[in-house]
This record gives structure tokens, C-alpha cells and sequence, in this order.
């Protein structure tokens, strides 16, 4: 019964929220809200690890997997809590658009959000992820700007046409589990999936339809090359913190989705069909995001590219499969949820700085605003991968995992796309930096609740980089063991 | 097997032709309402099918699944959507960028292609190959739909078409999934429909059209 807490505390702080009428108490019943969250989940992930798998009711159902994902969705969920309480003070009163709205619709997305990472059901699951479509959609076009209504719109039709392909291939796995003798009312069940699964073999034609609908349909919403269009969109047009809840949390989401059917998929008729999947989906949304980075002029559309380019990563490294591989792809997902809520913390307070994110206008940064600027230096270098950030630890675990299972190409291709992404957050970055400051910027500073949330991220990379704490480990171990049994 | 499963096995066979007529007259269509009409209709059509096989399976929970669609999909849906081209008071054209002849030859093509594209799976699947073949031909033109036409409001009709024909296909390959998930999908497309007709009204007050082809401001 423990898991009907985290998944109910978002919605309920949603219905306080928006019953609050005056913006102070709305943002402190949103920072007790998440305060209870991140105090929910804990106890789950605790009970989870003495206990191994919880279950509530048939449709619930918490293991090591969900305790990992969890984790980190409590994690960047209350700093973006925190941080949106000092973000979002001058928001202009409007329909839909206003303090109230914002904290409800991010509750919801929130329950949404834990509610795909707390389904046992397949069916459940695909029917939570198109929900934080609908939840998050009214916040990308938060600021009912051209730009964000468009963002909005784009983002609503794109996944919902996505994720209806991945209802498809939901339906095409239902059809092989019945018709390889599991009972209707239990064969979206992920127990009896994994359980049933070498006994499915003889629908292989079946399960690859699948899994192709499936990788196409939640990769959309992952945002894999090709049908990345939505993200760069919208992740550029929200409101920071929603971006980095977008980046950080919703497309960890959609890769967890993946990651439950890949390991299926693979039980049933062999890694080497779904891996090269996931292998071809990764490479291709690494170079072309990194190239794409290249000629981007907005800073957070730049940084949602290297969105795409990561999760590109996370992709090859559960497509090269194997303890390293798995490892490498759990903790990078880890690693860049941090490093990219940081990099979305600072570009929040360079809007609120200089009103604008066109890159090739903001000169001179280093002078006028030197921990923001500090902030994007240690960002920069934590997104490519440099040491001693986590993100090191993590791309090299997966290359290793490259060369050693002999995918050179790949292996190749990654190093190159993370040579040309490192040039590219140079090139862009020296350019914000250096040079003589054209006016002075309203405030010198960060706030300081900008500044203990960014230290705490900064906290997480380093001792991620340096050393892997061993509970983490541990919840790291648990995870991997529900996926490769 | 008595009169009534007979009857309804035989309904069912040829039901895949209403399907079919639907799918090109919505092509044909020239105004939105009329679109919206005939995707009502075409759910019509579906919630027969359910009926029909419901009543050859004796199940019960067949009837449910009917009586939401019939709600959610005939009723509903249609209404909200007439209600806001009500509204919006713009132009009630559908602005395609092919014509309407165009239009029918491109959907009749995509109805034979989904015959051939069928006709593999027809052995593994079982089920009826006609009602299989409505079913990714829905797919397919709700997609057409949704990169020939030029108003915010088809590219909804368009999905929706799309939807149906995924429901379709689940219907006729496994007799639809477990009640509580069928109804878990049906809310979340009412949800999608409110918050895409929000979209719709927020899109004409920034605009001041509906042209979804002019939104390149994000493009690169």
C-alpha cells in the first residue's frame, strides 16, 4: 500500500494548489507538496530495496527499476520545485497562465509521470505516458507567446500521433502473449510477460511489429532522430524549470517505457533484433543532434539537442547490451538528468539576466556575470562528458562496453559526435563569455535559492564523477537485475 | 450458433465497406462540419462492430466497451468539436493543399495499399481480412489528413481517424484489451480532444488564423 503514496501526493497537491487563491500560499503548499514527495519516494526506494518488488492492487508494481527512475524523478522534481519558487515571481495573471496553473499542471505531470514508473500493466503504462503529454502540454505553452503556443500545439499533435504507434505496438505484443497461451485478462502484465516470455518465440514475426511500433512510438517521445521535431521546439519555448523537468524527468520516462519492452523482446526471441533497433535509433540521433548543435543561435534549443544527442547515447548503450552497456546507459540517464537541470537552471537566469537567449547577442558574460557564468563553464564541461564529472564515468563505461562487445563503428562514431559537441559548447559558449559587456545586467547575482539548487547538482556530478556512493550502487545492481534476470 | 450471431457474423463480414466509404468521403469532404459528421458516423460504424462482435463472443464487457464509444466517440467528441468551429467563427473550409479528387484517388490508393500490406498478416492474425485492411487504411488516411490539411481543427479529425483505426485493429485481432485499460485510452483521447480544441482557440487569438502550415516560426 506504501506506493499509493507517491503517486497520490502529487495529485493531491495538485487539487490544494489550485484551491489557493492567494501566490504565497500556492508556492508553499507546493514546496510542502514536494517535500512529501521526496519523502514518499524515499521510503518506496527503501522499502523496495529490503523487500524487493511491491505491489499494490493488480495495476501496481514497484522493483529495482522503478526504485532507480524514481529516484532521480524525486530528485530533480523537488529542486525544480525549489527553483521555480524564486523563478517564477513576475508571472503576468492569465488564463492558464498563471502561478496557480503552473504549480496544479506540474502536479499533475508529476503523477502522471510517477504513474508510468508505478504501472504493472503495459496497457496502464502506455495510457500514463500519453496522460504527461496532455499534462505537460499547457505548460510548454505557459508564456502564450507565439512561439510557445506553436511549441504547445506541435508538441500535443506530434506525441499523441507518436504514442498512438506505440498503442499499436502495445496491441501486437497483447496479440502474441494471448496467442502463446497467456490468459486475456493478465497478458499485459509485466510479471507474467517476463515469465511468460521464452515460451512466446513462436510469435517472433509479432513481437518485432511490436517492438518497431513501440521504438518508434515512445522514441518519439525520447526524441529520437527522426521524430525529434517536437523537442528542440519545445524545450526552447517553456518556462525553464519546465524544460528541465522535460529533458531531465519526461524523457527518462519514455525511455523506461522502451526499456521494459526491450527486455521482453529480448527474452522472448533474442537480444540481437531490438538491440540493433535501439543501436541504428541511437546512432543516428547522436550525429545529427551533435551536428544539428553546431548552427543552433538559442541557448535552450541548443541545449535540447544535446538532449537528443544524450539520449542517443543512453539508446546505444542499452542497445550494446551486456552488464556494461546496461550499466553505462542506467547511469548516464542518471547523469544527465543533473547535469542538464543545472545547464537549464543557468539558462533560466541568463533570460532573467539579459531577456533574451539568442546566443550571438550576449557578450561578455564572464564580466558582467561571473557565477552565472561560472555556472555555464562547469555546466558546459560536466554535458560533455568531461572529468571528474559523473557524465565521464558513465560514456566511458559505454564505450567500453563498445569496444569490448567490438561495435567500433559505434564506438568510433561516439567519440567523434562528442569531439564535434564539445567544439560546438565552446564555440558558443567563449562567444557569451568573452568580449566587453554591452549593458549592465539587472541583478549581479544568483539568487540563493538558484545557487543551492545548482550546488547540489554541481554536488551530485562531481561525487557521481569521483566515486559511486555503494547504497547507489546497490539500487543500480537491483535495477539491472530485473532487466537481465 | 442461433439467429442473432449469424446475423451478427454476417454484418460484421461486409461492415468493412461502411469503413471504407467513410474514409473517402471524409477525403472528399469540403467543410470541417462535414468531417466531423462523418467521423461520427464512421464511430457509429465501429460501436455496430463492437456490438456485432460482443454479441458472437457472449461477452458483457463488449457492451461497456460499446456504450463508451458510443458516448465518447459518437456523441461527445463530435459535439465538442461542432461547438468550437461554432465559436471560432473563422472560415469553415477544410484548406486542403490537394483538391478533393485528388483527395479520393490518394485515399482509394492508400485502401488498396492496405490490402496489400494486410495480406501477410492475414494467416498469422486470423481475423477478417477486410476489417483488418479498414483498419490500417483508417490509420493511413488519418495520417493523409493530417499532413494535406491545412486547418488546426482536420489535423484533430485526422487524428481521430487515426485512433479509430488503431482501436479497429485492436478490436478485430484480439477482441479488444482488458475493460479497464479500453476505458484508460477512450479518456485520455477526450482529454487530448479538450485540450487540442483549448490549443485551437489559443492558436487563433496569437495568430489570428488557423492555417497550421503559416506556424514556421520554429523550423531549423
Amino acid at each position: 500500500m506504501i506506493l499509493l503514496l507517491p503517486l497520490f501526493i502529487p495529485l493531491a497537491g495538485a487539487i490544494v494548489v489550485f484551491s489557493c487563491r492567494q501566490p504565497r500560499v500556492v508556492v508553499r503548499a507546493a514546496l510542502t507538496t514536494g517535500a512529501l514527495e521526496l519523502a514518499a519516494i524515499g521510503v518506496t526506494v527503501y522499502s523496495i530495496h529490503f523487500q524487493g518488488v511491491l505491489t499494490a492492487g493488480r495495476y501496481l508494481r514497484a522493483d529495482g527499476l522503478t526504485s532507480f527512475f524514481l529516484i532521480s524523478l524525486g530528485l530533480i522534481s523537488a529542486l525544480v520545485l525549489v527553483y521555480s519558487s524564486g523563478y517564477l515571481r513576475h508571472v503576468p495573471e492569465g488564463r492558464f497562465s498563471s502561478l496557480r496553473w503552473f504549480y496544479g499542471l506540474v502536479f499533475l505531470f508529476l503523477f502522471t509521470m510517477v504513474a508510468v514508473y508505478l504501472s504493472a500493466n503495459l496497457g496502464m503504462m502506455w495510457i500514463f505516458v500519453e496522460a504527461t503529454t496532455l499534462a505537460s502540454a499547457l505548460l510548454v505553452g505557459f508564456y502564450n507567446t507565439e512561439g510557445a503556443v506553436e511549441a504547445g500545439w506541435k508538441y500535443l499533435i506530434v506525441c499523441t500521433v507518436g504514442i498512438a504507434f506505440a498503442l499499436f505496438g502495445t496491441i501486437a505484443l497483447y496479440l502474441a502473449a494471448v496467442k502463446g497461451g497467456v490468459n486475456p485478462q493478465s497478458a499485459l502484465d509485466w510479471g507474467t510477460l517476463m515469465a511468460a516470455a521464452p515460451g512466446l518465440v513462436g510469435g517472433r514475426e509479432l513481437l518485432k511489429l511490436a517492438f518497431v511500433f513501440v521504438a518508434v512510438g515512445y522514441g518519439t517521445k525520447v526524441g529520437f532522430v527522426p521524430m525529434h521535431s517536437w523537442l528542440p521546439d519545445a524545450h526552447a519555448e517553456a518556462p525553464s524549470p519546465i524544460s528541465a523537468l522535460l529533458s531531465a524527468v519526461l524523457l527518462n520516462c519514455a525511455m523506461y517505457a522502451l526499456l521494459r519492452f526491450d527486455a521482453i523482446t529480448s527474452r522472448a526471441i533474442g537480444s540481437g533484433f531490438s538491440h540493433t533497433l535501439l543501436l541504428i535509433f541511437g546512432g543516428v540521433s547522436l550525429a545529427v543532434a551533435s551536428l544539428l548543435m553546431i548552427v543552433q543561435r538559442d541557448l535552450k534549443r541548443l541545449l535540447a539537442y544535446s538532449s537528443i544527442e544524450h539520449m542517443g547515447i543512453v539508446a546505444i548503450g542499452i542497445g550494446l547490451g551486456g552488464a556494461l552497456g546496461l550499466y553505462g546507459a542506467l547511469l548516464h540517464t542518471f547523469n544527465h538528468s543533473i547535469a542538464k537541470t543545472f545547464l537549464f537552471f543557468t539558462a533560466g537566469n541568463v533570460r532573467e539576466n539579459f531577456g533574451i537567449l539568442r546566443m550571438e547577442r550576449i557578450r561578455g558574460m564572464a564580466l558582467s556575470l561571473p557565477w552565472t557564468g561560472g555556472a555555464l563553464i562547469l555546466g558546459a564541461l560536466a554535458i560533455t562528458g568531461m572529468p571528474p564529472f559523473g557524465l565521464f564515468v558513465s560514456e566511458l563505461v559505454i564505450l567500453t562496453g563498445a569496444f569490448s562487445t567490438a561495435h567500433y563503428f559505434i564506438a568510433v562514431l561516439m567519440l567523434a559526435a562528442i569531439s564535434v559537441v564539445f567544439g560546438a559548447l565552446l564555440y558558443h559558449f567563449q562567444h557569451m563569455l568573452m568580449g566587453k559587456p554591452d549593458d549592465v545586467p539587472m541583478q549581479p547575482a544568483l539568487r540563493r535559492s538558484e545557487f543551492a539548487v545548482m550546488g547540489v547538482c554541481a554536488l551530485c556530478l562531481v561525487v557521481l564523477g569521483v566515486h559511486i556512493p555503494s547504497a547507489f550502487a546497490a539500487v543500480l545492481r537491483g535495477a539491472m537485475a530485473v532487466l537481465q534476470p | 450458433m442461433g439467429l442473432f450471431e449469424t446475423a451478427a457474423a454476417k454484418a460484421l463480414a461486409s461492415s468493412g465497406v461502411f469503413l471504407f466509404m467513410t474514409v473517402l468521403l471524409i477525403a472528399a469532404a469540403k467543410r470541417i462540419s462535414t468531417c466531423i459528421a462523418l467521423f461520427s458516423l464512421q464511430s457509429l460504424v465501429l460501436t455496430a462492430q463492437i456490438i456485432a462482435m460482443s454479441r458472437m463472443h457472449h461477452s458483457g464487457e463488449g457492451f461497456v466497451i460499446a456504450a463508451m464509444v458510443l458516448t465518447v466517440k459518437v456523441i461527445a467528441i463530435p459535439y465538442v468539436l461542432y461547438r468550437i468551429v461554432e465559436e471560432l467563427k473563422a472560415p469553415r473550409d477544410v484548406s486542403s493543399s490537394t483538391s478533393s479528387s485528388q483527395s479520393v484517388f490518394i485515399a482509394a490508393g492508400l485502401i488498396l495499399l492496405s490490402f496489400f500490406a494486410v495480406r501477410p498478416y492475414a494467416g498469422v492474425l486470423g481475423g477478417d481480412q477486410s476489417m483488418l485492411a479498414a483498419s490500417v487504411a483508417l490509420v493511413l488516411t488519418g495520417g493523409f489528413l493530417m499532413v494535406s490539411r491545412k486547418k488546426a481543427l482536420m489535423q484533430v479529425v485526422g487524428l481521430l481517424v487515426l485512433d479509430n483505426g488503431i482501436f479497429l485493429a485492436a478490436l478485430t485481432t484480439t477482441f479488444g484489451m482488458p475493460l479497464i485499460i479500453e476505458i484508460g485510452i477512450v479518456f485520455d483521447l477526450l482529454m487530448g480532444v479538450f485540450l487540442m480544441g483549448l490549443f485551437v482557440f489559443r492558436i487563433r487569438d496569437t495568430f489570428d488564423h488557423l492555417d497550421v502550415s503559416k506556424l514556421r516560426r520554429l523550423r531549423g
